[in-house]
């Protein structure tokens, strides 16, 4: 048997520069330059930055620190150990939406899509309007997009790598005349395993852990895994560092961990940001910090075709319908395994069996939505959570996006669709998706998912209407700064990952920039 | 977090999976109940404890609905047991509809991440891994190689303020 090369950036074990729970014996206090909370887009982004020019970066991660062996197709395995809480995290509302967060060594990124665009104009042209953030077009932008795409190889799929169900998506958006678009991925010949929202197999997938988290620790940076912050030490208004507690395996706190700093950067996602800076005391003179929630929601459709469609031979998300993006609407083939498929769908008993049982001739599709309306993230007895209330607008949205991707769906061959509807039938025929329209559909009836969360300290130039300044430095404070969606003023209509990525870097520059103020 | 169901949550898990999972599961309700708590142990302590709560509830009040016989939940025949759910799921207040909806879907989740359920539908994502990972590094190992290079070449914004503590990636 011929040995096959593997992946050089030692996905089979931990790097040095890493310490687990497993190595920490005793209580721990550690100093540096800058202390960052979180190891996802953001965190991970900054901490490589910081730590290339030379800084002394401490990583503090709450998840575990996996390697690309550990990543397999066992879903609901990968769901229990990567995601937060088991995946059972959900904002509180009419729908009720679930939302998923990464809880791992590289954050989101290790269970996201891999969709890597940047933000568009439009949206970096409303920051710069109404939130007052100098340097934030896309002409500013421009380098720290380039760095990034650069950094997590952002590239287009080989075509070898793309799935039936993907080939049928743009089969009927093409029938349809609509506008589709092959999808960019952070992604070095990703093989279409479709694993990536479980971790990806072959390491193909650039998330955090195998590009920026490798190169931080390369550069000197230092990660300790398993230890979860519980605040931010604040002498006045000044961070001073950070305090947490060792996760021990049972879940249950262990020894104290202490690192002082001369910044402390908040990365931990736009649900535990805002909740660990409540919990440190910080006051925005704005009001608005956990205001502001931004979610996407996303619904799927389920489609049974007569041909095999074998949904998960293939890389997720190959192609974007883009046609209606001026209205907030993306529609992507988001093959999901059996058991999550049966778990979110309104279908039990004989009626859910007639569902799987085609579940090799299905087509799992998606649509993501940007939202008009705005929740909130509440901190209660320290632990976060959110309130989402669905636009009356955005449901509408919703049932049209739903009925429109339908449409293309029997365009490309679909013989039934399972709507996100509670008490909608079947759909088995174009016509029936007019029919949508003419319902009266509660938003209670509608299974609504997310995992694109933002907004809850978000970045402005005015102090009044802002948690953070235009680089992230929280007004109102010193020497503490957030580094994740939590900063967006608004959602962007898009994948998130690439534009907190940018973030992070255009972050970086500025402290190096300015230096001496944290020094 | 290791949770186990009590002796009621289990027998009452079971006498759900009929109702919830078609008739082709039912022989792997052991199975099924053993993987809830799995599910279960992952979720956050008060929101176990919260649906431990409803699930007694669920049980319980069962004595109160009429075509029951004044018997608890977990002990309904499956004709009943289907019926007692279905007030759940189109229950009187949203916490009825949320706690049918949420022990289903743990249920369903339970059912078809099953190896015997996964292969009934053909579903054998580990050997097309497998498969395309080999293909992967057979075809591409110099460019996969090249990106991995690169993770760690310096590119700086600027200059270094300090020399950077380089420290090899093991």
């Amino acid at each position: 048997m011929v040995a096959l090369p593997r992946p050089a950036v030692r996905q089979d074990r931990i790097p040095a520069g890493v310490t687990t729970r497993d190595a920490i014996h005793g209580d721990l206090v550690l100093d540096a330059d800058v202390v960052v909370v979180g190891s996802g887009a953001g965190g991970a982004t900054i901490a490589a930055e910081l730590a290339e020019c030379g800084l002394d970066v401490v990583i503090v991660e709450e998840g575990r620190y996996y390697t690309t062996r550990d990543f397999t197709a066992d879903a609901s395995a990968a769901v229990r150990a990567l995601y937060r809480d088991g995946g059972a995290t959900m904002a509180i509302g009419d729908p009720p939406v679930l939302f998923q967060e990464g809880r791992a060594v590289g954050g989101s990124t290790v269970i996201n899509g891999g969709m890597s665009w940047r933000t568009p104009e439009r949206i970096l042209d409303r920051w710069w309007r109404e939130a007052a953030i100098d340097g934030v077009r896309a002409k500013d932008m421009e380098p720290y997009f380039a760095r990034v795409e650069k950094r997590i190889h952002v590239a287009y799929q080989d075509p070898e790598s793309i799935g039936q169900d993907n080939h049928l998506l743009k089969r009927g958006a093409d029938a349809m005349g609509w506008k589709v678009i092959p999808n960019l991925r952070n992604q070095v010949h990703c093989a279409g395993s479709n694993n990536c929202a479980f971790g990806c197999p072959t390491g193909a997938k650039q998330s955090a852990l195998v590009s920026y988290i490798p190169r931080a620790l390369h550069f000197g940076a230092r990660l300790l895994s398993d230890v979860k912050v519980d605040r931010v030490t604040m002498h006045g208004k000044r961070a001073t560092g950070i305090v947490g507690r060792v996760v021990g395996a049972d879940g249950r706190p262990g020894h104290r961990v202490s690192v002082r700093a001369k910044l402390v950067v908040a990365a931990c996602g736009a649900i535990q940001t805002p909740a660990l800076l409540a919990r440190s005391g910080v006051r925005s003179p704005s009001g608005r910090l956990g205001h502001n929630l931004s979610l996407h929601p996303n619904v799927k459709l389920t489609a049974v075709f007569d041909e095999p469609v074998r949904g998960w031979e293939g890389v997720h998300q190959a192609y974007q319908v883009r046609e209606f993006e001026g209205e907030g609407l993306l529609f992507a083939a988001v093959n999901i395994p059996p058991g999550i498929l049966a778990m979110t769908s309104h279908p039990r008993g004989p009626a859910l069996h007639a569902l799987m049982q085609d579940y090799d001739k299905t087509v799992v599709a998606g649509m993501l939505c940007e939202d008009t309306s705005t929740g909130r993230v509440r901190t209660i007895a320290g632990r976060p959570q959110a309130f989402y209330q669905l636009a009356e607008f955005d449901a509408q949205k919703l049932i049209r996006g739903v009925a429109l991707l339908a449409e293309l769906l029997f365009a490309a061959g679909a013989r039934r669709i399972a709507t996100p509807f509670a008490g909608v039938p079947e759909l088995t025929c174009a016509d029936d998706t007019r029919a949508l329209y003419a319902r009266s559909i509660p938003r209670k009836a509608m299974e609504v998912v997310t995992v694109h969360m933002m907004g809850t300290a978000a970045m402005g130039g005015d102090r009044a209407r802002a948690v953070t300044d235009g680089h992230g430095l929280v007004h109102d404070a010193e020497r503490l700064m957030v580094c994740d969606a939590s900063l967006f003023p608004t959602p962007i209509g898009v994948n998130p990952m690439e534009t907190i990525m940018a973030l992070a870097t255009r972050a970086a520059a500025h402290v190096l920039d300015n230096h001496r103020q944290f020094a | 977090m290791t949770y186990a169901h009590s002796p009621l949550t289990a027998a009452l898990l079971h006498s759900l999976v009929p109702v919830v999972l078609p008739p082709e599961a039912n022989d792997l309700a052991d199975d099924v109940v053993a993987h809830v708590a799995l599910t279960m142990g992952a979720l956050p302590t008060n929101f176990r404890r919260a649906l431990i709560t409803g699930l007694y509830g669920y049980d319980t009040l069962a004595v109160a609905w009429a075509p029951g016989g004044r018997r608890r939940a977990h002990q309904l025949p499956p004709a009943l047991a289907e019926a007692y759910y279905v007030t759940w799921e189109h229950g009187p207040t949203p916490a009825h509809e949320q706690l049918a909806k949420g022990v289903g879907q743990l249920i369903k989740l339970a059912c078809y991440e099953h190896p015997a359920m996964q292969a009934a539908l053909g579903y054998t994502p580990a050997a097309w891994i497998d498969k395309v990972t080999r293909r992967r590094l057979e075809v591409y190992g110099a460019d996969i190689a090249r990106q991995e290079r690169s993770v760690i070449e310096p590119d700086p914004l600027r200059p270094p303020l300090k020399a950077p503590r380089a420290r090899e990636v093991v």
